[in-house]
């Protein structure tokens, strides 16, 4: 730090009692507008991905196109009757779904399933459908236009397994005060598998 | 020359007025700045409808900027612009009527902002009628200002006034342009642009708010009392004058960085992020000009706390801006906008660099202003530490807030899904930071109100009258011709000599011209082509305007504040689409009369909600949140379930829109009818699915018909075909 007087003399001019000295600007001062200034036409007419002609949408396309090059199995997973009648008769399973359903599905259902402003979960009435692979497909791909969630973009694949196990268990409860049963009866309890379900053989427990 | 000697005296009085003003404005807007932090913290302590976080959220905003900074720019300019004129301001009633005109604003923002009077625009909410009367007390106080400018008894005029005129200018112009609205009501009005250009003429405007309020008048305040304080020249001239017009020149520029990868076009988001980057020597320039003039004065700091003060507030400006550029670089800016970065960003600015600043100047003003010492400097120093722990609390965990929540909103999982997908997750996590702001603010605010008190004693001390210094000058006229040495040598070497410069600062009006021009140059760089290149928002075929109840509803949202938390911009990134579904497109805002794009997110973005939860979701949701989200922080509102819809309002709220030019067809005519009829519907389906019966004229039906038009009118991405993503992804 230069001392007092070292600067440059003072300007020829006070204003109420300040005075200012003549010093020259800061030459690393000058150097860091300059190179900022230089910068400037250098970003903007870049061309790529940075600069004015840069399309963010054009960015996020291949984004987009490049994770699903990498992720070919991104939602959707189906699940065959005979796997989802093992996964709902492990009681593992169910105990994981029930966790589950605690923190992603009783603002809707309840607590206990009964339904609040999605549907009873435990009467014999089922609107798409009361098979546990139906169920699964439910949860997996949601119903939208009802406002029900496709959790399989939220939750892993065995999370929906665990899942439907849960909710397949809730039937036949009795919680108090349950919303009154909307959709189609069930003749068959919901353990049997429907004839509609779509089939494939991917394995629902193997990580995509 | 003596022949011809004036006696005067300043006025003094106004500045007083206006120091008091700052203290107790000062006061008020940091204890709802503590409110709205403890919101945050725990939603039990909103007190609806009137104290929710929406509502006091601009009232924190407003009365810090324009209260405290406001009334804090106004005593050092009264105090320092007579001095440094040698004369006495040119009427103590226009003095006067913009100290009272400007509290009388004050206090109308205060009433009506927690009544839910807003024009949704940050630092730009109050309506139309306390809009007209900031322009008359502005222009009032222009007036007086250049009037006293035009009969100086100096002949040159020094930076600081330089600092004080362009403030003058640019807030009249930048206040102007984004408030031009149509009234439809005494304290309801629309903007008269909608969607991409209404978004830009708001950062436009809320960028120089920041420039123009908060930084150039505080740098003219600092080249007065900053020298004053130390009894030390001023570093460098030379450099005053290029930070000088570069700040005024590129400041302008800038405010397209708050819109990165949001709707607006490209070129414009560029354009502002680069003048942002060059910003950073100019504003360094008024740092470096601050700190070395204390060079030879540094032991007087350590006995001194006004230049405590200066040093922090000049250092805190450093800082902010220059993490303002480098906030400005978009990819910074993807992971810091819609977080708390933002909110630490400009706490380092506003509690450092203004706040800080104000502390120092009216330490050094007090007791020449009440003509005795200092009740206490012991106070003073205690304030000053107290304070700085206070922002070093506040700051560190806001700070760390943001980046958390950032990382948070991106992370993915191994297998591509968002880690995270549950936004209350990401708010739990920063629950201890906000209860850290909270001790911070404390302490700043107990810091504070060591100040008030320490001044307040001083004013006790004041004598039964004040003595009225009597100055004498010799009026410009009776001053010899100003003598410019010509100016040798090249081109370049005048240039650099700066004597061009010295005639300019004898010339205030040439001055201010030069200012104007520089101003309006760069705004309207970036103003014509955001209005006329057509391709900038490409229209939709698919979007229409709102429905003449769903309009109602949009307003309630406005009323109500929810843009300070919820954002409706979905960004182009995985992450975003992921979570809230197909990014914004510039078509989709066109009937956005103001835009509502938001800037922060507290809680989820909304852009896309409609559709997402049944309207019943939506009813119990704003009744009580934690009915649904136990986590919620979100205010309850659960009177919007008893409050009537004003349907006798909503034709004539369509007809300014269609004045505005929203197409809005046979709704122009039957607008009750139509908002009737859908909110029959809309209560209806809520009966149905077991909600409550008798919804269809309560103010929720309107609130909850909006919601779900949000973001649906577009059903398909306009994206490569590769990777459909469904418009609508989940998350609660």
């Amino acid at each position: 730090m230069t001392k007092a007087g070292e600067d440059r003399p003072i300007m020829d001019h006070e204003y109420d009692g300040i005075q200012e000295f003549d010093n020259p600007m800061p030459r690393w001062w000058l150097l860091l507008f300059l190179v900022t200034v230089i910068l400037v036409p250098v970003y903007y007419f870049a061309p790529g991905d940075i600069g004015a002609g840069a399309k963010k949408a054009e960015v996020y396309d291949r984004e987009m196109a490049a994770f699903a090059a990498a992720h070919p199995n991104q939602g959707g997973v189906n699940v065959t009757p005979e796997q989802m009648a093992a996964i709902v008769a492990d009681k593992a399973e169910v105990e994981k779904g029930k966790a589950l359903f605690s923190t992603n599905c009783v603002s809707c259902h309840r607590a206990d399933g009964g339904g609040l402003i999605g549907p009873n979960l435990t009467d014999d009435f089922w609107i798409h459908g009361s098979s546990p692979v139906e169920i699964h497909t439910t949860i997996d791909q949601g119903v939208l236009a009802k406002g029900m969630p496709q959790w399989g973009k939220l939750l892993k694949p065995e999370q929906i397994n665990s899942l439907s196990a849960y909710v397949v268990s809730l039937h036949g409860t009795n919680p108090a005060n349950p919303k009154a049963p909307d959709g189609v009866l069930a003749t068959s309890a919901p353990a049997a598998p429907a004839a509609t379900t779509p089939t494939t053989a991917s394995d629902p427990t193997k990580k995509p | 020359m003596n022949a011809r000697l004036d006696t005067f005296s300043y006025d003094d009085d106004i500045v007083r007025k206006f120091l008091f003003a700052t203290i107790i404005f000062g006061l008020v807007g940091f204890l709802v700045g503590l409110i709205v932090a403890l919101q945050l913290a725990n939603p039990a302590f909103n007190f609806g409808p009137i104290l929710t976080f929406g509502r006091l959220r601009p009232l924190h905003t407003n009365a810090v900027i324009f209260a405290f900074a406001g009334n804090a720019w106004f005593c050092g300019a009264y105090y320092s612009t007579q001095r440094l004129l040698k004369t006495r301001m040119w009427s103590d009633g226009l003095s006067k009527f913009h100290f009272w005109g400007w509290q009388a604003i004050i206090v109308a923002a205060a009433i009506t902002l927690p009544l839910g009077y807003t024009q949704a625009k940050e630092y730009a909410e109050l309506e139309w009628p306390i809009d007209i009367a900031i322009a008359v007390v502005w222009v009032a106080f222009a007036i007086n200002y250049f009037m006293t400018l035009s009969k100086r008894r100096e002949r040159h005029i020094y930076v600081a006034i330089w600092f004080f005129i362009a403030s003058i200018i640019t807030v009249a112009v930048l206040h102007i342009f984004n408030n031009l609205s149509i009234p439809v009501g005494p304290l309801k009005s629309y903007s008269i642009y909608a969607g991409v250009q209404d978004a830009f003429m708001q950062w436009w405007y809320g960028h120089n708010a920041v420039a123009f309020f908060l930084t150039t008048p505080f740098l003219g305040l600092m080249y007065y009392f900053m020298p004053k304080a130390a009894e030390r020249p001023v570093f460098s001239y030379k450099l005053s004058i290029l930070h000088f017009w570069s700040l005024v020149f590129l400041y302008i520029w800038a405010g397209p960085h708050h819109l990165h990868y949001t709707a607006l076009p490209d070129w414009a988001s560029t354009l502002g992020m680069v003048f942002s980057v060059m910003l950073i020597a100019p504003s360094w320039g008024g740092m470096i000009n601050g700190l070395l003039t204390l060079r030879g004065a540094w032991h007087k700091v350590v006995e001194e706390p006004v230049l405590k003060f200066f040093v922090l507030a000049v250092t805190a400006y450093g800082m902010s801006t220059f993490e303002g550029p480098m906030l400005s670089i978009k990819s910074v800016n993807a992971l810091a906008h819609y977080t708390d970065w933002i909110i630490a960003h400009v706490h380092t600015g506003a509690l450092g660099w203004n706040g800080f600043l104000t502390f120092g100047m009216i330490y050094w003003l007090a007791p020449r202003l009440f003509q005795t010492q200092l009740y206490s400097k012991k106070l003073a120093e205690t304030h000053f530490w107290v304070s700085t722990f206070g922002i070093l609390l506040y700051v560190a965990s806001i700070y760390s807030a943001g980046i958390t929540q950032g990382l948070m909103w991106r992370a993915f999982d191994e297998t591509g899904r968002l880690q995270f997908p549950d936004f209350i997750e990401t708010t739990m996590r920063l629950m201890p930071m906000y209860w850290v702001r909270v001790a911070g603010g404390t302490l700043f605010i107990i810091g504070a109100l060591i100040f008030a008190y320490n001044i307040l004693m001083t004013w006790r001390r004041r004598p039964a009258a004040y003595e009225v210094q009597v100055v004498t000058a010799a009026p410009l006229s009776a001053q010899p011709a100003p003598h410019h040495a010509p100016a040798s040598g090249g081109a370049f070497a005048r240039f650099i000599g700066m004597g061009w410069h010295r005639k300019w600062e004898a010339a205030p009006l040439l001055f201010t011209v030069m200012v104007v021009v520089a101003v309006l140059v760069a705004s309207l760089f970036e103003i014509i082509p955001t209005f006329l290149i057509k391709s900038n928002v490409p229209t939709i075929a698919n979007v229409k305007p709102y429905t003449p109840l769903e309009l109602a509803g949009r307003d309630l949202y406005i009323r109500e504040g929810c843009f300070n938390c919820h954002s409706q911009m979905i960004r182009p990134f995985r992450y975003e689409t992921e979570r809230y579904g197909d990014y914004s497109k510039p078509g989709e805002s066109v009937y956005d009369h103001p835009f509502l794009w938001g800037s922060r997110r507290i809680g989820p973005d909304l852009a896309r909600e409609g559709g997402k939860y049944p309207a019943l979701w939506h009813v119990r949701h704003m009744e009580d949140p934690r009915s649904l989200s136990p986590k919620s922080i979100m205010p309850a509102y659960p009177s919007l379930l008893t409050n009537p819809i004003d349907f006798g309002g909503i034709q004539k709220r369509v007809d300014a829109m269609a004045m505005l030019g929203v197409p809005y067809g046979e709704a122009v005519n039957k607008a009750e009818q139509m908002a009737r009829d859908q909110a029959q519907a809309v209560a209806t389906d809520v009966q149905k699915n077991g909600g409550p019966a008798g919804l269809q004229d309560k103010e929720i039906t309107a609130l909850v018909a909006y919601l779900q038009r949000l973001g649906t009118d577009i059903k398909k991405p306009a994206g490569v075909a590769v990777a459909p993503v469904p418009a609508k992804a989940g998350g609660n």
